[in-house]
C-alpha cells in the first residue's frame, strides 16, 4: 500500500488548490514545497483572478491575505516621451470583486494553511530530488534518498519543472516557451498610493504596458498597487532577448521606472525587494502530455499561462487546473485505478474548461507578441496620430485617413503593409 | 530611485547554502561559447565576463531558471537548492 493517495509537489496556487480539493474529500495527501514558508520562492507578475477559488474556498475574499481589489485596469503603450493609456475604471469591478493584487509570500502560506486544515499533511522546506518510477509508472517521490510512495503524484513545481524534465515527462524548455519577468517592490505609504492613484483604502489599480521606448526589444511591463507598496516589472520573451543580445534584463526594468510617466508615480518610494521569474509564453504548443500512469501536471509546470502583451494571466489557470487534477484523483481513488486511462479525465476536464479553450483560441498569439511593429512602429504611429488630432500648432488639420497615411509613411510603412499587419494582429488577438 | 543591480539584490533576502552550489557551469564549454548570452539574460548578474573569461557565482541567484534556458551549449547544470535554502522573498 502506498503511503499516500496523492503527493503534490509544490505549494503554489496550483498545488495547494489540488491538495485542498483532494483532502477535503478524504484523500490522504502530502503537500511538499521546497521553500519554508511555502511561497517564499514565488513572485506574482499578474492580477489574481479568483473566480475558481470559490469552488474550494468560498470565503476567500474575506479570509485570504489579499492586497487591493482591482477597480481600475489600465492598458497602454509607452513611447520615449508619451504614454497612451486606456483607463478602465468601473463600478462593475467593485460590485464583483474577483481580481486582486497579491503578494505571494503572504498569499501562498494562507493557501497551504487551508490545505492543512482540509486534512493534508503539509511539509515545507523539502526539495524533492526525483520522481520514483516503477515499471513505467510514477509511484512516488525521492527525498534525501528515501522514497515516499503514493498512488498519484501531482507535479505543481512551477515554470522551471526540473522533476518533469529529469523524468522525461517533458522536454527542456526552449526560448520560445518562456519570457523572463523581472520585478521590484517599491514601498509607498497607503496614503500616497490612494491619493496618487485616486483609490479608496481597499481599491487598487493594475496597469499593463507595451514598451515602445526600447529599441530592438519587445517588452511588456506591469504596474500594480498593493496596500503599502507598488509591484512593478517587465516581461520580455527569451527569443527577443537572445536576438537582441546586448541588453541586460536587470537594466530594462530601470528604463521602465525612469519613463517620464512612470517615475512620478513611484517618486518618494524605496525599493524593498528585487526578484525575477520565468513566465510561460508558449501557449498550447508548450503544453506537454499532462497525465500518465500515476501523475498529472498542473499550473505553470504544464505551461498554463496567457499573455498577449497587454493581459497576463496564470494564477487563475493554476487554481482551476489544480482543482481539476484533484477531482480526477478523487475519481481515480473511487475506481481504484490511477492509470493513464482514468487520469485522461484530467485532460478532458481541461478541454471543457476555459484553460485549454483560451490556449486554443489564442494559439497564434506569439505571432503578435513577437511582432516587432507592436513594440516600435505602432506606438510611434499612435503617438503621431494623437499629436495631429489633439495638438494645435497653427497648421491646417488633416482627416484621420490622411494622418494615418502620413504617420505610416514617416515610419517607412506602406499603407498596404500596415493594413495587412493590423488585420493579421486583429485576427489573432 | 534608479539603483545598481548589486544594490537592488542587496534588498532581497537569502539563506545561502555555503556547502552546495545548486547551479554549476563547465568552464571548458563556456570558454568556447560563441555568445555568452547568460551574461545578458541572468536578472541577478550571476554571470559576468572578467578578462574575457566567464565568471559565475550562485550566491545572488533568485532561482528563476533563466540561465537553464539561455545556455544552449550544455554548460549550465541546474538544480533547486536544498531544504529551503536560497532566495526567500518577503513580498513576492
Amino acid at each position: 500500500m502506498p503511503e499516500y493517495d496523492a503527493i503534490v509537489v509544490g505549494a503554489g496556487n496550483a498545488g495547494s488548490a489540488a491538495a485542498i480539493t483532494m483532502a477535503s474529500k478524504g484523500l490522504s495527501v502530502l503537500l511538499v514545497d521546497r521553500s519554508d514558508p511555502p511561497g517564499a520562492k514565488n513572485l506574482s507578475g499578474g492580477v489574481l483572478w479568483g473566480n475558481d477559488l470559490s469552488q474550494i474556498l468560498p470565503k476567500w475574499q474575506s479570509e485570504a491575505p489579499l492586497e487591493r481589489f482591482i477597480q481600475d485596469k489600465k492598458i497602454g503603450f509607452l513611447t520615449e516621451k508619451s504614454s497612451i493609456v486606456i483607463d478602465f475604471k468601473t463600478e462593475i469591478f467593485k460590485e464583483n470583486k474577483v481580481g486582486y493584487t497579491v503578494l505571494r509570500s503572504k498569499f501562498d502560506p494562507w493557501m497551504a494553511k487551508k490545505a492543512r486544515e482540509a486534512g493534508a499533511t503539509v511539509i515545507p522546506g523539502i526539495t524533492v530530488e526525483s520522481l520514483a518510477m516503477k515499471d513505467g509508472n510514477i509511484v512516488g517521490v525521492v527525498e534525501s534518498g528515501d522514497i515516499i510512495t503514493s498512488n498519484v503524484v501531482i507535479l505543481a513545481e512551477g515554470i522551471n519543472p526540473r522533476l518533469a524534465i529529469e523524468a522525461g515527462l517533458r522536454e527542456p524548455l526552449q526560448d520560445w516557451e518562456v519570457s523572463v519577468g523581472v520585478k521590484e517592490i517599491i514601498k509607498l505609504s497607503p496614503q500616497k498610493i490612494e491619493d496618487r492613484f485616486n483609490l479608496s483604502s481597499t481599491s487598487g489599480m493594475a496597469s499593463e504596458y507595451i514598451l515602445g521606448n526600447l529599441q530592438e526589444l519587445n517588452v511588456g511591463a506591469f504596474f500594480y498597487t498593493n496596500k503599502d507598496s507598488i509591484s512593478l516589472g517587465i516581461v520580455s520573451p527569451m527569443e527577443q532577448l537572445r536576438e537582441n543580445g546586448v541588453t541586460h534584463t536587470y537594466d530594462i526594468i530601470e528604463q521602465f521606472k525612469e519613463h517620464p510617466s512612470i517615475a512620478p508615480l513611484i517618486d518618494g518610494g524605496t525599493v524593498a525587494e528585487y526578484g525575477a521569474h520565468m513566465i510561460p509564453e508558449g501557449g498550447l504548443d508548450m503544453v506537454p502530455k499532462i497525465f500518465g500512469n500515476g501523475y498529472m501536471i498542473v499550473g505553470d509546470a504544464a505551461g498554463f499561462g496567457f499573455s498577449n502583451g497587454l493581459v497576463l494571466q496564470g494564477m487563475n489557470y493554476a487554481f482551476l487546473s489544480g482543482i481539476l487534477a484533484g477531482e480526477t484523483a478523487i475519481e481515480a481513488k473511487a475506481r481504484n485505478d490511477y492509470s493513464s486511462n482514468v487520469l485522461a479525465m484530467y485532460r478532458e476536464k481541461l478541454e471543457n474548461s476555459y484553460v485549454l479553450k483560451d490556449l486554443k483560441t489564442f494559439k497564434d498569439i506569439r505571432k503578435v507578441t513577437n511582432n516587432r511593429n507592436m513594440y516600435t512602429t505602432y506606438p510611434k504611429m499612435l503617438e503621431g496620430i494623437l499629436l495631429e488630432m489633439l495638438w494645435e500648432r497653427g497648421q491646417p488639420k488633416k482627416k484621420v485617413r490622411d494622418i494615418l497615411g502620413s504617420c505610416a509613411a514617416d515610419l517607412k510603412m506602406s499603407k498596404l503593409k500596415t493594413a495587412t499587419d493590423f488585420y493579421y494582429i486583429y485576427r489573432r488577438m | 530611485m534608479i539603483l545598481d543591480i548589486k544594490e537592488r539584490l542587496g534588498k532581497t533576502k537569502y539563506d545561502i547554502d555555503k556547502s552546495y552550489a545548486h547551479i554549476t557551469v563547465d568552464d571548458r564549454i563556456c570558454e568556447k561559447c560563441p555568445h555568452h548570452f547568460c551574461v545578458m539574460a541572468c536578472p541577478a548578474q550571476c554571470y559576468t565576463m572578467q578578462d574575457g573569461k566567464l565568471n559565475f557565482q550562485y550566491e545572488d541567484c533568485v532561482e528563476c531558471g533563466t540561465c537553464s534556458v539561455a545556455c544552449d551549449q550544455g554548460s549550465v547544470k541546474w538544480n533547486y537548492p536544498k531544504a529551503g535554502k536560497g532566495v526567500i522573498y518577503k513580498y513576492g
